[in-house]
């Protein structure tokens, strides 16, 4: 999908990938937003494992390469600071066949502030770059979430702006970002188990625009949805809660455009003191996720990946305290 | 008319302010531009230095308040 903004795929994968309906009489859709930081869902998850509603992450955990310590100190119950290291080669876009890899090593400093208004979520690397989320309830139903990621290179600074409105049984959002990026979108659910939306967004400095649909149906066992964009992306994917424990997960994505198919199967055992996520893919490429709960507040962490068309195999572990 | 020329082909600063005599319209909307640029840089200096600092003591302050050596131990 390369050469299309990323914001068409973002906004209607959030819309799309997002959406719960409580309970049968009563129509109520909730937004769920994909790319959320991981402490903060860590608690959901854990402490929640009731809908499936997580679906995308059983085909995307976050898979590394290298070695990755993280430690989270809380302060407070709203308040902690979050240090990270990592060391391991990181991948460089490359034009050709080959993957060019670079080690580097670097440190991660973070704060969080959760509290049920207000949510603000800073981390800087050892280079100077920062990435905020800031993720404000201004009143019941509009709420307003910002995401930057600033550097210290010039012309390397994004931002992006979201203005979140929930109504009873619809929700909409405007997306504003810089580099004049317009996104709007719009969920409605229209059963208690269906719901569909639309979206429209315009990069101003790419000068693309388009305009995208989503449906998703679901109930206790399965969530189905489907995505069309007119920049070529057909998306669609099927996660079946088979037990308590077991999820099973399909994915298939072709670009009409540039004739792109990847298909893709995955499962997630989610176990008492384990969590394995694993996903095998149509372009030839393997991958396994696992964290394992060693202690109270200390996760071990391992993740493999291997591309067997690009011959690529990566591996990686890591511990979490706290 | 060559002293107005010279100075509108040498530097942006140098033609907000000498530049108003000829198009007004034009000079208003290069100083808008203008503005507008220099404020979004100095709001980008700002928040990419202090927005972990704000927070922190966003943090600092809510209850139950914590002490400031919890910030820098380890424990």
């Amino acid at each position: 999908m390369a050469g299309f903004p990323p914001p068409g795929a973002t906004i209607l994968g959030d819309a799309a990938a997002g959406k719960k309906i409580d309970e049968v009489g009563k129509k109520k859709v909730d937004y769920f937003n994909l790319p959320c930081p991981i402490p903060f869902e860590e608690l959901q998850r854990e402490a929640i494992s009731i809908v499936p509603n997580l679906h995308m992450l059983s085909l995307k955990p976050e898979l590394f390469e290298g070695m990755r310590f993280d430690f989270t100190k809380g302060l407070n119950p709203k308040f902690s600071l979050s240090h990270s290291v990592f060391m391991g080669p990181m991948e460089l876009p490359s034009q050709g066949a080959e993957t060019l890899k670079i080690p580097t090593a670097h440190y991660e400093f973070g704060a969080n502030f959760i509290d049920p208004k207000l949510m603000l979520i800073g981390r800087v690397l050892t280079d100077g770059r920062l990435t905020a989320r800031v993720k404000c309830d201004l009143t019941d139903d509009l709420s307003l979430k910002a995401n930057a990621q600033l550097s210290n290179e010039p012309n390397m600074s994004h931002g992006m702006v979201n203005f979140d409105y929930k109504g009873k049984d619809y929700r909409t959002q405007l997306q504003l970002g810089d580099g004049s990026l317009f996104g709007a979108s719009y969920i409605q659910s229209i059963t208690p188990h269906l719901s569909m939306g639309g979206e429209v967004f315009w990069a101003g400095q790419h000068l693309k625009s388009g305009v995208g649909y989503a449906a998703r149906y679901e109930n206790d066992k399965m969530v189905a949805t489907g995505q069309v964009a007119s920049t070529g992306m057909v998306a669609m994917s099927y996660v079946q809660k088979v037990s308590e424990k077991v999820s099973l997960a399909t994915d298939f994505m072709y670009n009409y455009l540039s004739r792109d198919v990847t298909a893709s199967v995955g499962y997630d055992y989610i176990l008492r003191q384990a969590r394995l996520r694993g996903k095998l893919d149509s372009n030839g490429c393997a991958s396994a996720f696992l964290e394992e709960r060693l202690n109270m507040g200390l996760n071990f962490v391992l993740s493999a990946e291997i591309d067997h068309k690009k011959s690529d195999y990566k591996f990686g572990f890591g511990l979490t305290v706290g | 008319m060559a002293s107005r020329v010279a100075l509108k082909v040498g530097g942006k600063g140098k033609n907000s302010g000498k530049g108003g005599r000829g198009g007004e319209g034009k000079s208003r909307t290069e100083c808008l531009k203008e503005w507008t640029d220099w404020s979004l840089h100095k709001a980008k200096v700002i928040a990419h230095y202090g927005f972990i600092p704000l927070i922190i003591v966003i943090g600092m302050n809510s209850d139950p308040k914590p002490q400031l050596y919890q910030l820098l131990s380890p424990v």
